[in-house]
């Protein structure tokens, strides 16, 4: 029997804990939210839509000392190589998931691919991603310690993205997504970090993030970003 | 709803590249599938093909251990693409319906 997309993602999780790649990653993207749960335990937060893109975010590629081909590592539970567009990005693909990993993008702009021969993948170079590195926290997958951004630099970044994003209906899901997480954030007290995290963010960027949360109805929201 | 409708788009262009590496994959795959016969006591390898639309015995001989793995490894790998496919083939199915709504056909 095939594995369930959970237990996919755990796993592709323990075979990159094995080989000593997960120390090194940072899980971003629509699983997190999911991982969240045990975070916001106490405070009110429900999960919303996740893709099947796994989103492995390796803050220092040149931390790296171990070399291991994830290719192969996963080609037994039926990834195939994948590649996105003309830039030639490397996705494992499987009808339950698609591993992708990225890097954060320094200097200039550019659709190149970011080579990361320990692992034998080319990464996707990303503007923001940076602040998804800043202050991880850890989160426990089955017996795994998986680090995931925190909360509060999720939903800011989601937020200072947004204007990125082409097509609406990813625009109105990353929205939502960083609502609710800023919404569970305060109800679980932590209004005063959100607003730490949001002041040590330069002029530009905190102008994007207001920019970005213009037409929420929101009673909480505005005065931590005043 | 839009972003209901959004996700499923991504993941029907997600479904679509899939299918076109699997293909690949599985048309990268050595064919055939290794046979042994045993004739007066010996062992033989034989390589099981069908072309067009007809099985053919292509004489092997005797083969290395290496090349045995190879082909079985290969005949792994062929029903486990062979069905993952299938399952990236359902899932275009649903997403297009999913996405074609009440939509004319």
């Amino acid at each position: 029997m095939e594995k369930s997309q959970y237990e996919l993602c755990v796993e592709v999780l323990r075979r990159l804990d094995k080989a000593g790649v997960l120390k090194h990653i940072v899980l971003v993207g629509s699983w997190c939210l999911l991982f969240y749960k045990s975070y916001f335990a106490s405070a009110k937060y429900a999960p919303i839509l996740k893709t099947r893109d796994v989103d492995l975010l390796i803050p220092q590629p040149s931390a790296i000392s171990v070399k291991t081909d994830v290719a192969d590592l996963l080609k037994d539970l039926g990834f195939v190589i994948g590649f996105t567009g003309s830039r030639g990005y490397i996705r494992l693909e499987h009808p339950q998931l698609i591993v992708e990993f990225l890097v954060a993008e320094k200097g200039r702009p550019s659709d190149k691919p970011y080579p990361v021969p320990q692992l034998g993948v080319n990464a996707q170079p990303l503007r923001f991603l940076e602040l998804l590195a800043r202050d991880t926290i850890t989160a426990k997958v089955k017996h795994l310690s998986v680090r995931l951004p925190h909360p509060a630099h999720f939903a800011l970044h989601k937020l200072l993205i947004l204007q990125r994003r082409g097509k609406p209906g990813k625009i109105e899901k990353d929205k939502d997504a960083a609502v609710r997480i800023l919404e569970a954030l305060g109800d679980k007290g932590e209004r005063d970090f959100v607003k730490r995290v949001f002041n040590s963010l330069s002029s530009r960027w905190q102008n994007r993030i207001r920019r970005a949360l213009a037409d929420v109805d929101s009673k909480d929201l505005p005065s931590i970003f005043q | 709803m839009n972003v209901l409708k959004g996700v499923l788009k991504e993941e029907l262009d997600n479904s679509l590249r899939m299918k076109k590496n699997y293909e690949r994959e599985l048309a990268r795959l050595p064919k055939g599938s290794l046979i042994k016969k045993k004739i007066k006591g010996h062992e033989y390898y034989y390589l099981v093909v069908r072309e067009g639309g007809k099985v053919r015995f292509i004489y092997k001989g005797k083969v290395s251990q290496q090349q045995l793995q190879k082909y079985k490894q290969a005949k792994e790998y062929r029903a486990k693409y062979r069905k993952l496919l299938s399952e990236v083939k359902r899932q275009i199915k649903f997403l297009r319906s999913a996405l074609r709504g009440k939509e004319p056909v």
